[in-house]
């Protein structure tokens, strides 16, 4: 038995750790054989090579010695046989915060890839809130997640400053169709769609949202952005503090119901539309009535419908796409963005290995807002590089603001020079007013889609 | 038969059955009393997506080397993982077959079959071991437990595979220490990596069901075009 002193921190994590603990998370903590089959899965792995500790059976066996020291049996008798160890200082807790937050982006790569269906990145994010519950945090964690808190979303974007984007933009399109009718509606009650945004909209790039804007107008759609509860990102996904996942989540539900809104629909985001759509409601404690969508879902039914037109051959660049973890892994969304690329450009060109298998653009589970991780994310991004590199395309597609910014920061660092964008961008440009009818061929696969119904 | 063949092969080995028995009916239940998540979201993905199929294709993953990048990128692993369990599966059906029904042993084309079986597993075993000591992301994520389980593993695939004829009027060493390790071996396996089979099924129905209800299971991985 040690007579190490345990820490006020360690306690309260151990102790919060029962709490947590839930039969999936037990399943995946148990079932681990050493067998290494996920390794290889891992982009850290893949970029640092000779390093065992990017492994990810080793980062989770951090978490895994804790659970069976003090919630597993053979760990309380035999910790040295089966390899349990307890936690006891904050300096061990620093050194677990480094691995929960800057070894591994809960990409969920290899819990597809583990034989025994050893889910890693759920148990990871686990530990991620329980640090974060003791104030071990890297600091962009704490800083975003207290702008989610006090001022309810993730980028401190003031009300004032939202209402203002969004009259700029509304005006902006007014001027760029040349319709007076063509504006950003605020709050419209009983509309059938209400739009929700990424933060990162508004403050860096509006035109997503004016473009957005642009096709639901075109659509004929009966839309409004609401005045708050627009903000569809979730910091509690990466930091993994549950009560702010649901405190966030809660706010778009509400006011969407407050406006008897018919849908919600998410804007080009995997983190938010994880979030909002497949865990918010978890988070929350609620059982959401009003039905969610990814904009990519409603812009493929605006073309299919016949709702918008749309010119492929305005669009003459080579593209590739970029699967987000969050869309494509943990929320089954792959198909229907390439489905509606095809329908906006002449030459797309498949990325390898992608759909499900993708790799994680590298800024993914929050690592753009860790910076002092950057070097460590720049290095295990070179495995994105390469895919990246290997399609010869010019401008890489996205469903996703965070992968916008995670592929824009490795095409710089290795000088890709290709363009980052998203489908909602594209869409717009070919939409431009432009009065082209082009085919439009039905794929039965996305038309009978789980969110289409 | 000598007596002390006789209750290794009898009493022995129902009384190892009796305690893996208990000790895994309180394995499961420690492992039933934590709450399970629940999914109050609608389902996202396409059709052929729900929580049933997710299920299925998980359990069956395995199976298919095909869906899985880990298993496809190194296939002779697969095959390797597929000798060891058959090796394991093999050498328990003898643990029953020589006390019960050793007649079906008097077939030379079973002999053969269990004996090439076993072999080849203990073949893998030693292969195992190697791996698990010269490679470095190996080491570093083993405990005493994992070099003891496949040691144990790989010595009982030996035993068991001199026993496969049962010829114990030729001399009881083999089938004696067959015995003691196969009772041995169903006491301690509760203890552990080796009960990972214990939850096998269970690791893959929850996230079976995960994936499935959200559209990820069945997996459509990197396609072509
Ligand atoms: S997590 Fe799965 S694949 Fe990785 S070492 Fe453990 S059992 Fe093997
Ligand atoms: S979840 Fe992704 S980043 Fe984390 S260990 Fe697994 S493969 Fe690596």
């Amino acid at each position: 038995m040690t007579n190490k002193k345990r820490s006020h921190q360690a306690e309260v994590l151990i102790e919060g750790m029962a709490e947590k603990l839930n039969r999936q998370i037990v399943g995946s903590l148990v079932a681990c054989v050493h067998c290494g089959n996920c390794t290889r899965s891992c982009h850290y792995v893949l970029t640092n090579p000779d390093d065992p500790t990017f492994a990810p059976a080793y980062k989770a066996d951090r978490i895994r010695k804790i659970f069976k020291r003090h919630f597993d049996w053979t760990g309380r008798v035999f910790p040295w046989w089966v390899g349990a160890k307890s936690i006891f200082t904050v300096e061990e807790l620093e050194e677990l915060k480094d691995i929960v937050f800057g070894k591994c982006t809960n990409c969920r790569r290899c819990s597809i890839n583990c034989p025994m269906g050893v889910d890693y990145a759920t148990f990871n994010r686990m530990m991620r809130g329980l640090l974060v519950s003791v104030g071990i945090m890297p600091e962009g964690v704490a800083v975003v997640s207290k702008d989610q808190w006090e001022i309810g979303n993730q980028m401190g974007v003031l009300p004032e400053d939202y209402i203002d984007t969004i009259e700029w933009m509304s005006e902006e399109m007014q001027s760029e169709l040349d319709d007076p009718t063509a504006v950003i509606p605020i709050d419209k009650m009983d509309a059938d769609i209400v739009y929700t945004i990424n933060p990162r909209e508004v403050k860096y790039d509006p035109r997503t949202i004016s473009d957005a804007g642009k096709i639901f107008h075109l659509a004929g759609e009966n839309w409004t952005m609401p005045s708050e509860g627009w903000d569809m990102t979730n910091f509690g996904l990466f930091s993994g503090d549950d009560a702010l996942g649901g405190a966030v989540a809660g706010r778009v539900y509400e006011k969407a119901k407050e406006l008897r809104a018919k849908k919600i629909v998410i804007s080009e985001c995997g983190h938010g539309y994880r979030s909002t759509r497949c865990e918010g409601p978890n988070w929350a404690g609620m059982d959401v009535e009003i039905p969610m969508e990814s904009s990519v879902i409603t812009m493929l039914r605006y073309v299919r419908e016949g709702r918008i037109k749309v010119d492929k051959t305005r669009n003459t660049k080579s593209y590739t796409f970029h699967d987000s973890c969050n869309n494509a892994r943990s929320c089954g969304l792959f198909e229907e963005p390439r489905e509606l690329l095809n329908l906006v450009v002449t030459d797309f060109r498949e990325m390898y290995p992608n759909r499900s298998e993708n790799y994680c653009c590298t800024g993914g589970g929050g690592a753009m807002s860790m910076s002092e991780y950057t070097p460590l994310r720049l290095k295990s991004a070179k495995i994105k590089a390469d895919q990246l590199r290997e399609t010869g395309a010019e401008v890489v597609v996205t469903s996703c603001h965070n992968c916008v910014d995670g592929l824009t920061d490795l095409i710089k660092h290795y000088k890709l020079g290709m363009e980052v964008t998203q489908l909602v961008n594209m869409e717009s440009e070919v939409n431009k007013g432009s009065g082209f009818n082009v085919s439009i061929p039905r794929r039965s696969i996305a038309l009978s889609s789980n969110d289409f119904k | 038969m000598s007596e002390a063949l006789h209750f290794a092969e009898h009493r022995l080995q129902e009384t190892a059955l009796l305690i893996m028995a208990g000790v895994y009916a309180v394995r499961l239940i420690w492992l039933m009393r934590f709450k399970a998540g629940k999914e109050r979201q609608a389902p996202t993905g396409l059709p052929g997506t729900t929580k049933g199929k997710g299920i299925i294709y998980s359990w069956a993953n395995i199976f298919m080397p095909w869906s899985m990048e880990s298993a496809r990128k190194h296939v002779l692993m697969w095959f390797q993982f597929g000798i060891f369990h058959m090796g394991v599966t093999a050498a328990i059906a003898l643990s029953v077959i020589i006390p019960y029904a050793p007649e079906v042993l008097e077939i030379t084309l079973i002999t053969t079959i269990f004996q090439v079986v076993i072999v080849a597993a203990f073949i893998v075993g030693i292969m195992r071991i190697i791996r698990r000591i010269s490679i470095p992301v190996l080491r570093a994520i083993s405990s005493p437990d994992d070099y003891f389980s496949l040691i144990l593993l790989t010595v009982w695939f030996f035993f068991a595979a001199f026993s496969v004829p049962n010829r114990w009027q030729e001399g009881e060493t083999f089938l004696l220490t067959y015995f003691w390790l196969t009772a041995f071996f169903l006491v301690y396996v509760p203890f552990s990596k080796i009960s990972h089979y214990l939850y096998y099924p269970f690791t893959r129905y929850y996230l079976g069901k995960t994936m499935g209800f959200r559209g990820v299971f069945p997996l459509r991985g990197t396609r072509r075009g």
